[in-house]
């Protein structure tokens, strides 16, 4: 990393890392059974296990996510999965209030009461 | 002549009805009167894509098994990619038959029923590290377990995701190695050899009769933030599937937790209920031993599945045991009101050196003592005795509490507004005396939920400097963590979302020092995809 200067934070918190030489345990750390361990920049931890250094807020980038499918297990893909899901929605920053989830049916094999 | 022409009519029509898609199928179904429900909707609603290739035996769905769960998201998948049309009695019947003839027997479920039960803030299934960057870096691997396939079924399981989901070979974990080599050559026959669709475990529970669940039970059971609770329940058979069940259960503080269940067993050991307990609505997943004697699992608001309590229950008409001792730690120099929790308790009663104890009352769970403790009682583990049964380290005695854990040592809570309710996080904690055993050795003797008040401070200094103890939520004193509102918030720098990096302290007081313990709470954003198995 000579010769390389971190530009911001998230840069300088990857260097301190890789000085160390933790950044390989650091991307492959564990979280909770459920959230995504992909690190780029991650869904609900970033690769330090935090969140000072994933999008913020993540309404800018929200449908940058959705269009390329790149959460399909935590955000829904409008690439095939689910096309309309922002649909009269046009700004997820004005908008995020009013996206539904896409699974209604989480209680299927409950009796009705 | 006439035959043959009479078969050309018939395959006439079956081409006619093929066409024609799920007709072909009702048409089979109803041809076959005297297969069982589950199979004619089976055939009624599947069969025009899945062919049955020979009775009963259908193109894919029957190279597969998995728990209710599973079929219930294959089920949603099929309505929401495929169009299939079903009522929710149709629904019900084919996720029920397919439990049953294709279901997981209880060993195969053990490891990963936490997700069943939709445990929060429990670490994944530990396997081998690619597995984690094949398949857990989306969803959780307790979702990948909890399915047997033949190995050519994992490839078509392979091939879906890849024509679904086609980023996934570019994000990070998958772009530095050979993806999809991996994926076609050796993975398929990997997953085929650790998650097998034939098994000895499946071959022997499905060929054999399952208890009935029927009878009276005594329960015991634990509420994270709210404590031990007992009692009994009262289950009967209503149909084949279904039990009704009847609560009468309460905290150790006194307040009732009183319900009824209506459920539904699949499998002939997963219990699924709808419940009401102390007057809220909750979902049960539950499972039966395969004798038939206890059920274990938890139960979980039905509108927040983070917020929930541990259950056993176990068969009245058992053999003699103390089951649980509340509290379960009593302090040198006190007298204390003791549940003994447990089934068949008669006899004399003793709680073991140092301590004196009568008994106040017998009740259909057990015991009510009064129980006291010298002030020069040695501290650790005493052993529960009434006559001729015994509990070891089901009571602990002790001067001071030395440590406090806080459980869970890792949680996530979810910003929540809008259409999604947030995802709180529900904390406790345990305290522990430590005692000097053999050689000087300190031993830490577990003396369970301790009072304590609860606060919140930020992990690092970043999070110090974002403010996210401001921000990110709140912390009741009974140890849940509330989250704030989602969305951009104009008020933070970047007008970040309320997201949060924080200690949630629990300190306890007794005399001057307070000691404390921390765990570490990430506050995140919503997600919007909730399927039964995370």
């Amino acid at each position: 990393m000579s010769g390389m200067k971190p530009i911001n934070e998230k840069a300088g918190l990857l260097l301190e890392a890789a000085e160390s030489g933790h950044l390989e345990e650091v991307s492959a750390m564990e979280t909770v059974a459920g959230c995504a361990t992909t690190f780029d920049p991650g869904w609900e931890v970033d690769p330090f296990g935090g969140v000072a250094s994933l999008c913020q807020p993540m309404e800018a980038d929200l449908y940058g996510c959705s269009d390329p499918c790149w959460w399909p297990a935590q955000v829904p893909d409008t690439m095939n999965t689910y096309p309309s899901w922002q649909e009269g929605k046009p700004s997820a920053q004005h908008d995020w209030r009013e996206l539904d989830p896409v699974f209604p049916n989480t209680n299927a094999v409950f009796p009705k009461k | 002549m006439h035959r043959r022409v009479s078969s050309l009519i018939t395959d006439g029509v079956m081409v006619f009805a093929m066409l024609l898609g799920t007709c072909a199928a009702a048409s089979a179904a109803m041809s076959s009167a005297a297969a069982p429900a589950g199979l004619a909707a089976v055939r009624a609603n599947c069969s025009g894509c899945h062919r049955e290739v020979s009775p009963g035996h259908f193109d894919r769905i029957s190279e597969e098994r998995k728990t209710p769960e599973g079929w219930a998201m294959t089920i949603f998948r099929m309505r929401h990619l495929h169009g299939v049309k079903l009522t929710g009695k149709e629904q019900a019947t084919i996720i029920q038959y397919l439990s049953d003839v294709q279901g997981l027997a209880p060993s195969e479920t053990a490891p990963a029923r936490f997700a069943l039960e939709r445990r929060p803030n429990v670490p994944d299934l530990k396997l081998p590290y690619h597995l984690h960057e094949m398949c857990g870096r989306c969803h959780s691997l307790a979702r990948v377990a909890l399915q047997r396939r033949t190995a050519a079924e994992w490839l078509k399981l392979i091939n879906f995701h890849v024509g679904q989901f086609p980023t996934l070979e570019y994000q990070e974990g998958s772009r530095d190695i050979h993806w999809w080599k991996i994926a076609t050559t050796e993975l398929p026959g990997e997953l085929a050899k650790l998650f097998p669709f034939e098994s000895a475990a499946w071959r022997n529970w499905s060929g054999h009769p399952h208890p009935s669940l029927a009878g009276e039970w005594i329960v015991h059971g634990y509420t994270p933030g709210r404590g031990d609770y007992y009692g009994t329940a009262r289950i009967r058979r209503t149909a084949r599937h279904r039990y009704r069940a009847r609560y009468l259960l309460h905290y150790a503080s006194g307040a009732a937790l009183d319900g009824s269940s209506d459920a539904i067993v699949y499998t002939g050991f997963e219990w699924r209920g709808t419940a009401k307990l102390g007057g809220k609505r909750v979902h049960e997943v539950y499972f039966a031993s395969t004798d038939g004697m206890r059920i274990t699992g938890r139960w979980f608001l039905t509108d927040h599945s983070e917020i929930g309590g541990h259950w056993v229950a176990s068969r009245a008409t058992g053999a003699p045991q103390i089951i649980a001792a509340i509290p379960s730690a009593l302090k040198t120099g006190t007298t204390e009101r003791v549940v003994v929790v447990g089934i068949g308790l008669r006899g004399s009663v003793e709680l073991g050196p140092g301590t004196k104890c009568k008994v106040l009352e017998r009740t259909p769970y057990g015991l009510i003592l009064s129980a006291s403790v010298q002030s020069n009682a040695a501290p650790g583990y005493r052993t529960v005795r009434i006559g001729q049964v015994h509990g070891r380290n089901l009571l602990a005695v002790y001067r001071r509490v030395d440590r406090l854990k806080v459980e869970p040592s890792l949680a996530i809570a979810r910003l929540g507004g809008g259409t999604l309710a947030p995802v709180d996080a529900q904390f406790h904690v345990i305290g522990y005396t430590d005692v000097v055993g053999a050689g000087g050795k300190v031993i830490p003797v577990r003396l369970g939920a301790v009072p304590v008040t609860w606060s919140l401070e930020p992990f690092n200094a970043e999070a110090a400097r974002r403010g996210d103890v401001r921000f990110a939520g709140t912390l009741s004193q009974e140890g849940r963590f509330l989250p704030a509102q989602g969305g951009p918030d104009p008020k933070r720098r970047f007008s970040a979302d309320n997201t949060g990096d924080l200690f949630v302290v629990a300190s306890h007081r007794d005399g001057k020092t307070p000691i404390t313990g921390k765990a570490h709470l990430i506050v995140t954003v919503q997600r919007w995809i909730n399927p039964p198995i995370y």
